[in-house]
């Protein structure tokens, strides 16, 4: 049974008083202090058996809160059992021998047998153990826990109060409150203690369980009162003549009970309604802190400004979107962080503006101003707060920069791929559409009786058409291979992968006239995806070759590969016909021909080299030589393994 | 017509035009340029009876050759505008916003398109 710790601390401060009390009378009936009986007979109206039931009851209530339930079951089982003899007896009006059970009393205090127990005080045991015992065995507290404890705590309450205020006659005049002032006192202790451990656990609230008590013992001891005095009167009746509109006795009596009723009713009315406030305002500051929960943890940035534009509040996210720390955003303008947003007058208006659709989520984009002055663009939604003194506007402020770049690049491959749809329907239905135009010339030379030999160009026109078809349709096979192709990364020596490109290239035209330098240390390898190194290679050394100028004595190419800083470097450079001025913002484009009479060529060559080296995550840069042109690329560090 | 200026980057498309328009004439004169530049370069000394222009060239292409063409010349030889294919719509509608741009035919060049061009041409010569 796990309950809060003061309850339990409390709790078991019961118990011990109990044990304590229960002690001390023992101990004085074992001592046998004739001298101090005879001045206090008070002492010993608790019988040494009353004592004993205390100690073992008070030990039963704190082993229950220590969770030594069997232990606690036991005890308040053998307690419960022989105050349940001596109730008995009373009311049987028996004796079973076990009022000296333990000790022979050597004063008699009160009416009662010598050695037995108080009726009152009996009942009151069995129903504090029978108490114990229920909660031991539930394992948790329960309602007629608490009922139980509660008709004890009425009982002694009201014995008490008695004493209080009659002290004399008070162990006598009422038959329920037949009970030494320390053995209220004990009963008093112990309900106390088994009413409010883990009461909260029931759902009741402490103060208004007291109020419900106080007003009960209120309550009990009016109506008490007013039925032993009725008796008297009805005993005195003839010295109490009631007139004849009543007695006016019997009237004042009867406007204190009504008054102690409507005082325990005002009292529990006050409890509950107190109660009732202290939970609307833990209610409240909860669902503050669930809504400042929200606000600290939003992604977006909320801040709040009065209407000169001073900023009043800001969340975390805001310290993340603008860079700056809270401390230096407050009390300062929006202007610091909205610098275009002209000033606070347009944020109010914008506000007005989009005020009545704030709540449909109108949202303006504007430029936002970070710490180190770097600007972003941004989503602002704007709410007007009407203060009973003030107006405010709550914003809502979104870093949309990441979208915006995702919108430019997904416009941007749209834009690609619209350009790449238009030419290629372009290209591949031009060499068809000469082949159809030759083809009828060749029909129509035929008709005119031409011989093979006036033929033959012709069709070699025709071959070379579909050369040229063939070609483009190979460099789309291509360009979809790198778009959509994933492959594992794998050791590439590099300069043995030259030499083998170059090899295979001396086939194409102008193969074997360009001399190739190349200046790379035969132990270099690298790791990445080879088919796309390989793709890189053949582009960076067949547009050497092609592109060489027919006019050069010795056309010239020099390939290098470096590592610098763990970046590999790969460089083309030759003397050949370079490009045109001012054609470089074009050179990676697609579909882009710079020496068409030159060398058959699709146009995608740079354009599908530029794609491989962005898929290994690197680039490719052009500068422009004297003669010539260098291509350089360039690829990130490897990834550590 | 008596001459006729072609202008193709592709060679074979230069062929097949120099064909058909001797098949169709052979009095007329065929005058060639690879693209746009050198058209209008050809131009600056010569106007010929028609132009028979390709759209899609490197270096300049058929509507930077119409946009220099308009400006920087004061007289327009009619011009036939040659289009790989004529589902572009856009291409064929920015080739005839220019006002001596008299046609369009979808590649290749026939004699067919040439008979429509003598009589367009023609026409044109007349009403002036």
């Amino acid at each position: 049974m796990r309950q809060d710790h003061p309850a339990i601390v409390s709790g078991m401060l019961t118990g011990w008083i109990s044990i304590g009390v229960g002690s001390a009378i023992m101990a004085l009936w074992l001592a046998q202090p004739i001298d101090l009986a005879l001045a206090a007979p008070v002492l010993f109206a608790m019988q040494f058996n009353t004592a004993l039931c205390f100690v073992v009851s008070g030990a039963a209530v704190c082993l229950l809160l220590a969770d030594a339930r069997r232990m606690s079951i036991v005890l308040a089982g053998l307690a419960a059992l022989f105050a349940a003899a001596m109730l008995a007896e009373h009311i049987l009006a028996i004796d079973l021998k076990i009022d000296r059970l333990f000790i022979t009393p050597f004063v008699t205090v009160g009416a009662n047998p010598a050695g037995r127990m108080a009726p009152n005080a009996a009942l009151c045991f069995v129903l504090i153990n029978a108490a114990v015992i229920l909660s031991g065995i539930l394992g948790r507290t329960s309602h007629i826990r608490v009922v139980l404890a509660a008709l004890v705590f009425l009982i002694s309450t009201s014995a008490l109060l008695a004493y209080l205020l009659t002290i004399s006659t008070a162990h006598n005049w009422l038959p329920l409150a037949r009970m030494s002032p320390q053995t209220a006192f004990c009963f008093f202790a112990l309900s106390t203690g088994l009413i409010f451990t883990g009461i909260e656990r029931l759902g009741y609230h402490p103060p208004v369980v007291a109020a419900t008590l106080a007003a009960a013992t209120y309550f009990l001891l009016l109506t008490l009162t007013y039925v032993e005095l009725r008796r008297q009167e009805v005993l005195f009746t003839q010295e109490l003549p009631a007139s004849e509109h009543g007695n006016a006795r019997s009237t004042l009596l009867a406007v204190l009970l009504l008054s102690g009723a409507v005082y325990a009713c005002l009292i529990i009315y006050a409890f509950r309604s107190s109660e009732r406030s202290r939970k609307m305002a833990l209610q409240l500051s909860e669902s503050r802190k669930r809504l400042a929960a929200i606000i600290d943890t939003a992604a977006d940035g909320f801040i709040t400004i009065d209407q000169r534009g001073t900023i009043l509040s800001v969340n975390p996210a805001c310290e993340a979107i603008f860079g700056y720390p809270a401390d230096e955003m407050i009390r300062q303008n929006i202007k610091m962080l909205m610098p275009r947003h002209d000033d606070h007058k347009q944020y109010a208006a914008s506000a007005e503006e989009t005020g009545m659709a704030a709540t449909a989520g109108a949202v303006r984009e504007l430029e936002g101003q970070r710490k180190d002055g770097s600007t972003f663009p941004a989503d602002l939604s704007v709410a007007r707060i009407d203060l009973d003194d003030q107006v405010l506007y709550s914003s809502v402020v979104r870093d949309i920069s990441e979208r915006k770049a995702y919108e430019r690049d997904i416009l941007d491959a749209n834009a690609e791929l619209e350009e790449f749809s238009y030419r290629t329907s372009h290209d591949l239905r031009s060499p068809i559409a000469s082949s159809l135009g030759l083809m009828s010339i060749v029909q129509d030379m035929i008709r005119q009786g031409a011989g093979v030999p006036e033929l033959q160009p012709v069709l070699s026109r025709i071959d070379q058409s579909f050369r040229k078809l063939d070609h483009l349709i190979q460099n789309i096979i291509l360009l979809t291979r790198t778009k959509v192709m994933d492959e594992p990364e794998s050791t590439i020596p590099v300069a043995h992968t030259v030499r083998e490109t170059l090899e295979r290239l001396r086939h194409m035209d102008g193969g074997r006239l360009s001399t190739v330098h190349i200046d790379i240390p035969d132990t270099m390898v690298v790791r990445r995806k080879a088919s796309r190194f390989q793709i890189i290679v053949d582009n960076l050394l067949s547009n050497a070759i092609k592109y060489h100028d027919p006019a050069e004595q010795v056309p010239e190419i020099f390939v290098r590969a470096s590592a610098v800083k763990g970046r590999f470097v790969l460089s083309v450079a030759d003397n050949g016909l370079g490009i045109p001025p001012g054609s470089e913002p074009q050179l990676f484009q697609m579909f882009k021909r710079f020496h068409p009479q030159h060398a058959p060529g699709s146009g995608l060559g740079l354009y599908i080299l530029r794609k491989s080296v962005e898929h290994l995550g690197g680039t490719v840069a052009y500068r422009r030589q004297d003669k010539g042109s260098i291509f350089t690329v360039t690829l990130p560090e490897e990834k550590r393994r | 017509m008596h001459s006729i200026l072609t202008v193709d980057d592709d060679e074979n498309d230069q062929f097949i035009c120099t064909y058909t328009i001797r098949r169709f004439d052979p009095d007329i004169k065929v005058l060639k340029a690879m693209n746009g530049l050198e058209a209008l370069n050809l131009l600056r000394g010569t106007t010929p009876d028609a132009v028979i222009l390709d759209i899609n060239m490197p270096v300049m292409n058929g509507f930077e050759f119409l946009e220099h063409y308009k400006k920087e010349f004061d007289t327009h030889a009619p011009v036939v505008a040659m289009l790989t294919s004529s589902h572009h719509a856009a291409d064929r509608e920015r080739a005839l916003r220019y006002d001596f741009v008299k046609s369009y035919f979808e590649k290749p060049l026939t004699p067919e398109n040439l008979r429509v061009m003598s009589v367009l041409l023609g026409k044109e010569k007349h009403r002036t």
